[in-house]
């Protein structure tokens, strides 16, 4: 059976800074979710602070408290402008959460056909390794059968989608291995709206091989 | 209403980590500095120490690194309540962000600059965060932490100190140490069982705990 949440490996190397950008995303988004998981990475934290107390403590510049204290009052009523918040309207990302809507580009998002079923967008997140998309899967609709080279995380936004293995619902959090092959499809009542994250390309199986490959790998 | 801040007693661990929760709390609502003065003490040489330790870091903007979480300390801590966890921890919390902004800021690509703050946010939307529950699990593992942490073997105490000080992935770890991924994985595990992290009986344990604060 497929887990629907991050291993606890996985949260490790989430609260120790350990994941490059759109994993940790992925993560972050689930935590949107899951109240278990967001407690349990809360709990992590703690390791972190408590490695951190047990630190043999080493003395820094003499002059530091006060250029810290100087940057603070020449800061003092600033506003400090967040980058958050710019959030789109449009029909294609209402009810999902407002931390994926705040990632997402300030002009439109843009969808790229796949296969009758099935579309998505890439979103740029300044990361290397690792392709962050957003997926939408018309109801009822199937993607096509795919392997992947590399891993792939999938959290569910909106609507739910069901495969080989069984059928996922919103904030579910699903890690694929590198060649594991599966074929998603949604729910026949409502379109389904992931998130993904992609470590290298995957390719189709079967016929549809032939074809446009299903998301060419291109990190932006 | 400004209170005067009292400065600390040295006593046993856990009355400290209060201690400094309040001083935090003393910063957040009150802009206190003598307060701020005083974590700056006790917290800025863990810091650096913290910091020092991570590989490939330039030593030289380490101080850089300190400074910044410290000033991002003072501008944040109203947002603090020692509800949420230690001091300690939502220190460290600052510090990881601060060096992956840090480190990231070093590579060219970072087309829309996203922050650290902005990939860990913490604040959910419509679930309930500060259950009274949740706060007791919370308890329960910091206690557990602190208690075992020490005690773990090294080999396992190694990757979390990897991982933790270094920002180090599972991979990454395994490759410095020239083991099979599978094997890092399994220390974490075993160091977690080891702090009753991440069990599936929290519920359960959390029942009993409130029986007995009941």
């Amino acid at each position: 059976m497929i887990s629907r949440h991050p291993d606890p490996e996985l949260l490790v190397e989430y609260t120790a800074g350990g994941l490059t950008t759109a994993p940790a995303i992925s993560v972050t988004t689930h935590l949107q979710f899951c109240n278990e998981c967001r407690q349990l990475a809360e709990s992590l934290e703690e390791i972190g602070g408590e490695l951190m107390n047990e630190s043999e403590a080493i003395p820094v510049s003499e002059n530091l408290l006060d250029e810290v204290l100087a940057c603070i009052d020449e800061a003092a009523g600033k506003q400090f402008a967040t980058l958050l918040a710019k959030p789109q309207d449009t029909e294609a990302i209402t009810g999902i959460p407002k931390y994926i809507q705040a990632l997402l580009p300030a002009d439109s998002l843009k969808w790229r056909f796949l296969s009758p079923s099935l579309r998505a967008a890439a979103i740029s997140v300044g990361e290397e390794v690792h392709e962050l998309a957003l997926h939408r899967i018309k109801a009822g609709g199937k993607a096509p059968e795919h392997t992947h080279r590399g891993i792939e995380i999938t959290v569910v936004l909106k609507g739910s989608f069901s495969d080989e293995d069984g059928i996922y619902h919103p904030g579910d959090f699903i890690l694929r291995e590198a060649g594991e092959i599966h074929r998603p499809c949604a729910a026949r009542n409502d379109e389904c709206i992931c998130l993904s994250v992609l470590e290298a390309p995957i390719s189709l199986t079967g016929v549809k091989r032939i074809f446009n490959p299903f998301l060419s790998f291109s990190p932006c | 209403m400004k209170i005067s801040f009292r400065p600390l007693k040295k006593t046993i661990n856990v009355d400290q980590q209060q201690d400094w929760n309040k001083c935090l709390e003393q910063v957040g609502q009150h802009q206190d500095k003598s307060a701020f003065a005083a974590l700056f003490a006790h917290f800025s040489p863990l810091l650096k120490a913290f910091l020092m330790k991570r590989g490939g870091q330039n030593l030289d903007n380490v101080e850089e690194i300190v400074q910044e979480t410290m000033i991002k300390v003072w501008r944040k801590a109203a947002n603090y309540s020692a509800s949420q966890g230690t001091a300690s921890t939502w220190i460290y919390t600052i510090a990881r962000n601060t060096r992956i902004d840090a480190i990231r800021s070093q590579s060219r690509r970072n087309p829309n600059q996203l922050h650290a703050d902005d990939i860990y946010n913490d604040s959910y939307e419509s679930q309930e965060t500060q259950s009274p529950q949740s706060s007791l699990v919370r308890l329960r593992d910091r206690k557990q932490i602190e208690e075992k942490l020490g005690e773990l073997p090294t080999d396992q105490a190694d990757v979390l100190t990897l991982m933790y000080f270094e920002g180090k992935s599972g991979q990454q770890v395994a490759d410095m140490l020239d083991l099979p991924l599978g094997t890092v994985k399994s220390r974490i595990r075993l160091a977690l069982a080891k702090m009753k992290l991440g069990l599936k009986t929290l519920q359960t344990e959390t029942a009993q705990l409130e029986g007995v604060i009941k």
